[in-house]
């Protein structure tokens, strides 16, 4: 695998204490060439068990979810409740820049190892600490699973049918929401160190992370005290609209927003229908002139004439049955690009088999095949979030075992002896 | 009180970008200490400026809640590209700039000579960052995918929500607002740290499916490895029980409208919470059944579980919930709206929101910087700008024209 690629970060070292929730930052940073150390417990990180799994063997070095956050890094072990454990994980912090870390306020605080701590140690040392709620607050303690922070953080309040609960994102959205913050806020106090050679504590909150995600709802609120609600597919837009929202295909679904600014007008879906000889009664009076002009605009014309908006919506309905019935006989690829190539802002709802068979993303060769000797087998990974011409992502090496390194960190980069870490291990500290 | 360092002060960005992905991720630029030209024109107005909300009673471009909370901090210049010399002032604003960014599509930025061998040609030390959806090759490069067409597109709606229902996403353009600029912004922090070790700009391409597509690798993953495609679960995790949102009592009583729900999510990931969990409902007797007594238990019996929940919380006040069941040790949070968002008191002692005086809305809130550096705090220096407000000043003070020069400009309608 590709170690030797030009890289922004490869004089960089980051200790990625980290759980769920910071793992795909240190991932991030670990692609683009930093040199990250997991140190995890002597009992590996609990991460490790959670599924999906390679053929769904329930095995801690199998975990699909947790080989997906943990490419290019190398792995440690060590116990830092133990005190062997910790002097062995200062002597670590004295050659990191970076330390990445995901524990409630405070523990590593208690440990001597919190940014006070770790600055004692290595002064211009960055720490990330990515959190919940963040280090302050009367909320800093709260337990935040990734549904509590969605949750807390305005997105799920968005999210779903009015009929359902409010929905959870799938794939712990929070987190990796979070995660990509911290690695900007990282990369951020990293560039400060490199001019001026001082570090500083970076404070990530999965509840901050999200709120911008809330779109238009906390300005409407704000200015206007008028509140968004989850309201399925619609979005933005008040009423059932013909071209927007889903719409079952004969092997799936596709997605429109047509009629909106961006992409062709209206009319360009009703020529479509019409050469498809799909059109109906839509090439009559009063559906033609109706039709011309479809768009967002529309809307806005008939709430403002409230004697015209039972007729309006009642036409709006007449048009989207021909257009379901339209996509209806058609199957998701068809649409999908035959929809793109007039301009329509039509999209397939993908399945995670389309994505992996998506042209485009096969011909960018976005997939990225890593070799796992241990399982005998070469995986495909989701691949790179970004393309950098002259320090590119890649994945330089598969995702460790747990304490991999510990010889070549511990014995050959740190200098124990041979002795001591026989007497470490045997000891329960790595 | 002297101004502190920020990170990047000195750092010059041309923003030529617009809708949410590029100019977020140039806002955080211009939080910690960029000097940010956001490019726009009047006969390619972004379309944010033209969505809702608008601020109470004010109608035009200037006014829209959307747009302004994108672009705090920047300075404005309008700049028709479609004419000649509107080109060459972009290749100045290049020439200036170390960091040079846009979303528009490929055959736009084409169009107007932003391809990253024109900018760098005429700077060779930018780093020129594209957010294309697709991508700059392959055969769906000009596909479109604003609003709402790139989430299913990348598999967030196939994936979300509950099975009986179709793929409804997530009621946002959700990857626009922290994945997109989120992982530009990465990409642009390294490189700029490339450049000040090496001198060397470059390219980089942060391709909206591609970026958005990564945060489900666990679904892609386990068809490319496990053959298994994925379907939409609703709200639960295999390994937690409960795992769920429970309404609570409306806002107002006997209320049923959408606005005056109220709920609580709560997850149990362990004995020790499920236990504490169910001493904070007052260990009702349905809760002390044996099949409630272990993890796979209380997994197969999840709805009904749920269900005594739900029977619990119909009638309590979320917020109280929450805090006593973490005090209790239950991870547990209000599922909140905009409205509680803006008024959390966390967030309120945080000072996550932040409040500015724009000339046309008046005060109004604004996300805060994405995270906090405990030395060099980023911050909103400036409201949204007006649309064109800095345009005199950026042609006079950063492309160094003429009081004579503007003054033909902006007759030709090149300025605008």
């Amino acid at each position: 695998m590709p170690e030797q690629l030009p890289s922004a970060l490869d004089d960089v070292r980051v200790l990625d204490l980290a759980g769920e929730i910071g793992q795909y930052c240190t991932k991030l940073l670990a692609d683009l060439g930093a040199d990250v150390i997991k140190v995890e417990p002597p009992s590996g990180d609990p991460v490790r068990d959670l599924p999906p799994f390679y053929h769904d063997e329930a095995d801690g070095q199998k975990s699909l979810y947790w080989l997906n956050l943990n490419t290019s890094k190398r792995s440690v072990t060590l116990d830092l409740e133990k005190p062997d454990g910790r002097r062995l994980f200062e002597r670590l912090a004295a050659t990191a820049d970076i330390v990445v870390e995901s524990f409630e306020p405070g523990y590593l605080d208690g440990l001597g190892l919190g940014y006070e701590g770790l600055a004692r140690i290595r002064p211009d040392v960055i720490l990330t600490s990515v959190t919940g709620f963040g280090q302050t607050g009367p909320h800093a303690h709260y337990k935040a699973p990734d549904i509590v922070g969605v949750a807390m953080g305005g997105i799920m309040w968005l999210a779903g049918d009015a009929q359902d609960p409010p929905n959870v994102p799938p794939w712990r959205q929070g987190f990796i929401s979070t995660s990509i913050v911290a690695a900007a806020g990282t990369l951020m106090a990293l560039y400060h160190r490199d001019i001026h050679g001082e570090g500083q504590h970076v404070d990530v909150s999965m509840q901050e992370t999200l709120s911008i995600a809330q779109e238009t709802a906390m300005q409407s609120w704000d200015m206007l005290q008028s509140l968004r609600n989850r309201a399925g597919e619609r979005g933005m837009i008040p009423v059932n609209f013909p071209g927007i929202g889903a719409y079952e295909c004969t092997d799936g679904w596709v997605f429109g927003y047509v009629g909106t600014p961006g992409g062709a007008p209206w009319s360009e879906l009703l020529d479509w229908l019409k050469e498809e000889g799909a059109a109906e009664d839509l090439t009559e009076e009063p559906y033609l002139e109706f039709c011309r002009d479809l768009g967002v605009r529309t809307l806005v014309e008939m709430f403002q004439d409230r004697s015209k908006l039972g007729q309006g919506l009642q036409m709006l309905n007449h048009v989207d049955d021909v257009v379901k019935r339209f996509i209806a006989a058609r199957g998701k690829w068809e649409v999908y690009e035959g929809g793109q190539r007039r301009r329509l802002l039509i999209g397939i709802v993908s399945t995670p088999e389309d994505i992996a068979k998506n042209p485009q993303l096969r011909h960018r060769q976005w997939l990225t095949a890593v070799e796992h000797p241990e399982l005998g087998e070469t995986l495909q990974y989701p691949g790179p979030p970004y393309r950098l011409a002259e320090t590119p992502w890649a994945v330089r090496r598969r995702p460790p075992l747990p304490g991999e390194h510990n010889a070549g960190v511990f014995l050959d980069e740190l200098g124990v002896e041979p002795g001591e870490l026989e007497r470490l291990r045997a000891a329960g500290v790595i | 009180m002297a101004e502190m360092k920020l990170p990047l002060e000195g750092i010059k960005v041309a923003d030529f970008s617009w809708f949410g992905a590029g100019p977020i991720c140039a806002e955080h630029l211009a939080t910690y200490g960029a000097t940010v030209v956001r490019v726009e024109s009047e006969t390619h107005i972004d379309a944010l400026r033209t969505v809702q909300p608008f601020a109470k009673g004010k109608t035009g471009y200037n006014v829209s809640g959307y747009f302004n909370n994108y672009n705090a901090g920047k300075l404005d210049l309008t700049l028709n590209l479609n004419t000649e010399k509107g080109r060459e002032l972009a290749q100045r604003l290049v020439a200036w700039a170390d960091v040079f960014l846009t979303n528009f599509t490929p055959r736009v930025v084409e169009r107007w000579g932003l391809t990253y061998d024109m900018v760098s040609a005429t700077n060779p030390q930018i780093i020129a960052a594209y957010q294309p959806m697709q991508g700059y090759d392959g055969p769906h490069r000009d596909f479109l995918g604003f609003g709402q067409v790139l989430t299913p597109v990348t598999g967030y709606n196939h994936l979300s929500g509950f099975p009986q229902r179709g793929p409804i996403g997530l009621g946002t353009n959700y990857p626009d607002y922290v994945i997109n600029p989120g992982h530009t912004l990465i990409a642009i922090l390294a490189a700029l740290r490339y450049r000040r070790r090496t001198g060397k700009g470059q390219r980089i391409e942060c391709a909206q499916l591609e970026s958005s597509v990564c945060p489900l690798g666990p679904a892609i993953f386990d068809y490319t490895a496990n053959g298994r495609v994925q379907e939409r679960t609703g709200n639960g995790l295999p390994y937690a029980t409960p795992h769920n949102a429970f309404k609570c009592a409306p806002l107002s009583p006997g209320s049923s409208a959408p606005a005056d729900e109220q709920w609580i999510a709560i997850a149990c990931f362990s004995d020790a919470e499920w236990e504490a969990l169910v001493e904070g409902m007052g260990v009702p007797d349905w809760a002390k059944d044996a099949k409630f007594g272990s993890a796979p238990g209380r997994k197969a019996h999840e709805e009904e579980l749920e269900a005594g929940i739900s029977a619990w919380t119909a009638d309590k006040e979320p917020r109280a919930l929450m805090e006593d069941l973490q005090a209790r040790g239950v991870p547990a949070g209000v599922v909140q709206s905009a409205r509680e968002m803006l008024a959390d008191e966390h967030l309120k002692e945080r000072g996550y929101y932040v409040y500015l005086d724009h000339p046309e809305t008046g005060r109004s809130a604004y996300d805060g910087p994405p995270f906090r550096l405990s030395k060099t705090p980023g911050r909103l220096r400036a409201p949204a700008p007006l649309l064109g407000e800095h345009t005199e000043y950026v042609c006079r003070e950063i492309l160094a024209l003429s009081d004579e020069e503007v003054a033909d400009l902006l007759v030709e309608g090149v300025l605008q």
